[in-house]
């Protein structure tokens, strides 16, 4: 039985091949993923380790600031406190440290790396104690004075700076002109992970990057002979209560789990799409190993009839699963090495620099491929082999039947029920309020449903989707359209696993278009100003110094302008961004939709708050709520004002002097205007430009470029999810290639009389070709319609999240449309020709 | 009975071959291993006549066959339908010289299942994209009996009722020359007999050109001519023939 089974894998080594790559594609892509992460994971933990190798003990504040947005904020520390841990015995050198926002201009005058999606553009402070200092210097000197700064080797190889150049570097206290004196490399790196490093002297760093008299935490190296553990003991105890004093190994530890931790959702976003193409083969794997079993079901029976058990037939067709699972999971995991790199290259496309060393493969990544390629290929066999084993012998006798059964009542039956339930909790999940879960419910059970009826869909829909082919392609056509409806579970289920790529397509652009519409609608309701002068930046990644504000502001041009600036802080309890304005100014340029109270009173210890969030609250004007900030720690608030939250504003709003009593940094992250009466926009823009020049980070937009700038980054992380649901495409085509061959196989005397009746090959081809086609857009009509479903439910439950208005991007659904019919063509070329070439009269008289 | 090679078939000179070979040979393998099919025939298939070809297994009879229907080519020698020498056509006028041309009846399998009986019976002209006479498709659809049967699938009919849409596909273009391969093979003998009354019908009363290999000699009998074959060469012809004298020559073989 055994060997059977073994010779028959040999006399199918194509095949083999083609239903292997189904899930090989999907075991590569998820061996891709996980080296990757553990590529990248492992060099940055080399680097953490090694930069703070020399650092015994680090001391910082207790105090943290949780933010959703980004990582926790921390309050710094007084750097007098150096002294008096210098003072501890055993102590060889303690030294402020600073990590701060600071960026390069090139000699173009752009501003360097893009610290929203790459890798961050880091300012700090030159340690003079050489092993608390994690650089080398491959070139110049050390800075001393405070126009002087050292570089990373990476950013001056980029922008060709050599020691002596002037550089200009953006920070909070605005375009500081420095001179680069030396260049450095970290730990053997051109650059620490992709990051761009500038390096002043510790009092120019304090005074331009945080604020004098804080830094981020003090390093402290031990004498020789000294324990870190020790000396850490000793330093706790002369330092106060709310200082964190933790070892060089402690803090190593932290560094690199807190990048572990953001690397996580990197990696689980990536290993989403590994399983969505897994679950995509497994369909393939169920499908070929349907039709194969069909095909074989009289060699089964003989086998049965001269004396095999059931249990040897399940084995037999189990076994050859088990070597397509073996194919699967070996080549996937070598092809996995080279898709880590493809990702890569894809990510950097859209902007995300990853810096990685050599490759690294794992234990757990090798075990990992090996149970998804045998599991996915075994799991999928079961059924069909299952099929196979109850074949009664008698069968042998009869003649070979395919299964072109219709579908049983219970599939109707319970397809509808699951149909009906789900479409009730889409319709249940969209009206009312706590939605989103039961939208989820609904969506997987209208999917669930759509598989069960997808053999009892598949001939009428075929049958409509093919209507125009016979008067087009004549006799070609009208067997394309046939072909596709004979055998409704071979197509539903080959059509299936198109589906569910479409269905994830569709979905994600409708909700990509629904979110663009919707912040752009609410940009246009809610930004009355003139012009925004923009820094790009997000959050903590820098921003705009405030003087160019106040250059703004002065221009005659110029009737009223306000630097918004945002900051993490903890509303009673939790982390939200915290926007600021001048309000007086504000008021002039924007329309504040106030609910309750007024923006007017927003003074000190005034905070206005979304009026939905209020809501969700219990809170009312005149509540008194606790807000925590990273610099001033917690402080006590009364609700001004209940407004109604759009993008310029946030959630969460209160005066720029409240935000500059409690906030440390001094960035605007833009800069809103409204011109002066009779001022015409050219004029007005002109005016702004010619002063937003000098900041090299600062962009200028009016309202529709405003609006744009705020889903551009939407636009990357979608074309994104689009490129890596292309693999699961790509899988669904390989299934429609390889459920066509195997048809065809199936089809020998059929084609071979065809063609002696005076078909030619080129008809022949385009039979097979538009079967395919069929095929395909029957996927494409069912992913469309499960898509448009699920986005317009999902758009539906989010109402209350901002997505106001549901957006159809049509252009892109016919784009998906045409391209998945063009693909059924390319997916049937293989076929076609192995179709056209077959041997007429071998195909004819053979018994 | 030695009637057929003391008195010749009558001459019918004036009737011009609807098909013919010429010194055709098939030559299986090469070298020692080497086996002829065909050693060089000279056969001519009249027009408007029923012609049965007839033999032991491995005599050539299928080989010649295939080789003048344009299924199989020749080693060397030539084959015409009409004026045309198969050997000068590639696969696409081969292909298009089967379907303007040749009308096939095959022993089993003759039709496409996901076809109904009408678009079985009209699948040469749909592949020429012609239309089939209205007035001749009537006449071969009622000559065979399927009136009522146009809009079935082959899997809703009888066997008998299969072959009989095979015969109307091979006659419904029209075609210079029809071949059937055994086509009553798979029949009761009644149900053969009807199939072959209607070939002969279609010859007599239609015009129509017809060959047929079989190794029936009841089934031979419907023709007007047969054409023995034996080790690759014509050994002998009969022309009006019987069930017994058929039997009688073919004995002859075992001898």
């Amino acid at each position: 039985m055994f060997r059977t089974t073994l010779k028959n894998l040999a006399a199918h080594k194509l095949r083999l091949l083609t239903t292997s790559l189904a899930v090989l594609l999907g075991v590569a892509f998820m061996a891709g993923t996980l080296v990757l992460t553990d590529t990248i994971g492992k060099t940055f933990d080399g680097l953490i380790s090694d930069i703070n190798a020399g650092t015994s003990v680090h001391v910082r504040s207790d105090v943290t600031t949780e933010n959703e947005l980004t990582s926790a904020q921390r309050a710094r520390v007084d750097t007098s406190l150096a002294d008096t841990i210098a003072r501890v015995d055993g102590v060889q050198a303690a030294e402020p440290y600073v990590e701060a926002y600071a960026r390069l201009v090139d000699k173009e005058g752009d501003a360097m790396g893009n610290p929203d999606l790459g890798a961050p553009t880091v300012g700090g402070n030159w340690m003079t104690t050489p092993s608390l200092n994690p650089t080398d210097l491959v070139h110049g000197r050390e800075p001393r004075a405070g126009d002087e700064v050292v570089i990373d080797k990476a950013s001056a190889d980029t922008a060709g700076f050599r020691v002596g150049d002037p550089v200009q570097v953006l920070t909070q206290a605005g375009t500081l002109d420095q001179t680069v004196v030396g260049i450095a490399t970290f730990a053997g790196e051109d650059s620490p992970g992709g990051a761009s490093y500038t390096m002043f002297t510790t009092e120019a760093a304090l005074a331009n990057l945080t604020q004098p008299g804080k830094a981020d935490a003090i390093k402290v190296a031990a004498t020789e002979g000294t324990g870190d553990a020790e000396l850490a003991a000793r330093i706790a105890d002369v330092v106060p209560d709310d200082l964190q004093v933790l070892t060089g190994a402690e803090i190593t530890a932290e560094d690199q789990a807190s990048l572990r931790d953001e690397m996580s959702f990197f990696n689980t976003f990536l290993l989403v799409f590994a399983l969505i193409a897994l679950f995509v083969g497994s369909f393939i794997i169920y499908n070929s190993f349907s039709i194969i079993v069909a095909q074989r079901g009289k060699e089964m029976a003989l086998l049965r009839a001269i004396g095999a058990s059931r249990r040897q037939v399940l084995g037999s067709v189990l076994l050859e699963s088990v070597a397509v699972g073996l194919v699967a999971s070996v080549v996937g995991l070598f092809a996995g090495i080279g898709v880590a790199s493809v990702l890569k290259a894809l990510f950097e496309a859209v902007g995300v620099d990853i810096p990685a060393g050599s490759v690294v493969v794992t234990g757990n990544t090798v075990l990992v491929s090996m149970i998804a390629g045998f599991g996915v290929s075994v799991a999928s066999a079961l059924l069909p082999a299952r099929r196979a084993s109850r074949v009664p012998p008698i069968a042998a006798m009869r003649a070979v039947a395919t299964d072109d059964s219709s579908s049983s009542r219970s599939r109707k039956v319970i397809g509808a029920l699951l149909g009906v339930s789900g479409a009730s909790a889409l319709v249940a999940g969209t009206v009312g309020s706590s939605g989103l879960a039961l939208v989820g419910l609904g969506a997987l059970l209208v999917f669930v449903a759509t598989l069960v009826l997808g053999p009892v869909l598949a001939t009428p829909v075929s049958w409509l989707l093919g209507a125009p082919l016979p008067r087009l392609r004549g006799m070609s056509g009208t067997l394309a359209r046939q072909n596709a409806m004979r055998s409704p579970k071979r197509t539903s289920a080959t059509a299936a696993a198109l589906m569910i790529g479409v269905t994830l397509v569709v979905f994600i652009s409708i909700l990509g278009a629904s979110t663009k519409a919707s912040v752009e609608a609410s940009v246009e309701e809610s930004f009355t100003g003139d012009l925004v002068v923009s820094s790009g930046a997000v959050g903590q990644a820098g921003g705009l110094p405030a003087d160019l504000t106040d250059a703004v502001r002065r221009l005659p041009e110029v009737g009223a302008a306000t630097g918004l600036r945002v900051a993490p802080a903890e509303v009673e309890g939790s982390g939200q961004p915290l926007y600021a304005a001048d309000v007086q100014a504000l008021q002039q340029i924007v329309e504040v939709d106030e609910h309750a109270g007024s923006f007017a009173d927003l003074g000190s210890t005034r905070i206005a708050v979304d009026e939905q969030v209020a809501e969700d609250e219990g809170w009312e004007v005149g509540d008194a709520v606790t807000v925590a900030f990273a610099d001033t720690g917690e402080q006590a608030f009364t609700i001004a004002a209940l407004y109604e939250a759009t993008p310029t504003l946030g959630q969460y709003f209160v005066d720029l002097s409240t935000f500059e009593a409690n906030v440390a940094d001094r960035f605007d992250n833009q800069v809103l205007v409204a011109f002066a009466d009779s001022v015409g926009v050219d004029a007005g823009r002109t005016a702004i430009e010619r002063v937003a020049d000098g900041y090299p980070q600062a962009e200028v937009q009016d309202r529709a470029a405003y609006a744009a700038a705020q889903t551009e980054q939407m636009d990357m992380i979608l074309s994104l999810i689009y490129a890596l649901l292309g693999l699961a495409v790509l899988i669904a085509l390989l299934g429609i290639a390889n459920t066509l061959a195997l048809s065809i196989f199936e089809r020998t005397r059929e084609l071979g009389l065809l063609r002696a009746v005076g078909m030619t090959r080129s008809q022949l081809r385009s039979a097979v070709r538009w079967e395919a086609v069929i095929i395909a857009l029957l996927g494409t009509a069912l992913g469309l319609g499960l898509g448009t479903l699920f986005g317009w439910s999902m758009v539906d439950g989010l109402r209350d999240e901002g997505l106001t208005t549901l957006s159809i991007p049509t252009t892109q659904l016919v784009v998906v449309t045409v391209v998945a019919a063009l693909a059924g063509t390319a997916a049937a070329v293989l076929p076609a020709r192995r179709a056209s070439r077959l041997d007429v009269l071998g195909a004819i008289v053979s018994e | 009975m030695t009637a057929t090679l003391a008195h010749p078939s009558p001459p019918v000179t004036h009737l011009a071959p609807a098909a013919r070979a010429v010194g055709a040979t098939k030559v299986y393998g090469h070298g020692d291993t080497a086996v002829a099919a065909l050693g060089g025939v000279d056969v001519e298939f009249h027009a408007q006549r029923f012609t049965a070809m007839m033999g032991p297994s491995g005599s050539g009879k299928s080989t010649l066959m295939h080789s003048v229907a344009g299924l199989d080519t020749l080693t060397s020698g030539s084959v015409y339908v009409g004026d045309t020498d198969l050997s000068s056509l590639n696969d696409r006028q081969l292909t298009l010289l089967r379907r303007d041309k040749i009308g096939f009846i095959f022993q089993a399998f003759n039709l496409v299942p996901t076809l109904t009986a009408l678009e079985n019976i009209t699948l040469p002209l749909a592949l020429a994209g012609r239309r089939a006479d209205p007035a001749w498709l009537e006449l071969v659809v009622g000559t065979v009996g399927l009136s009522n049967r146009l809009s079935h699938r082959p899997s809703e009919l009888s066997g008998g009722q299969q072959q009989r849409v095979a015969v109307a596909r091979a006659l419904a273009s029209r075609p210079e020359i029809i071949f059937g391969d055994e086509p009553t093979g798979n029949l009761d003998s009644r149900t053969g007999a009807e199939i072959l009354t209607f070939m002969r019908r279609a010859v007599e009363e239609l015009g129509q050109t017809i060959v047929m290999v079989t190794h029936d000699p009841v089934a031979a009998s419907y023709a007007q001519r047969v054409v023995f074959l034996a080790d690759g060469q014509i050994v002998d012809e009969m022309v009006e023939p019987t069930p017994e004298r058929v039997l009688d020559r073919l004995k002859k073989f075992g001898a």
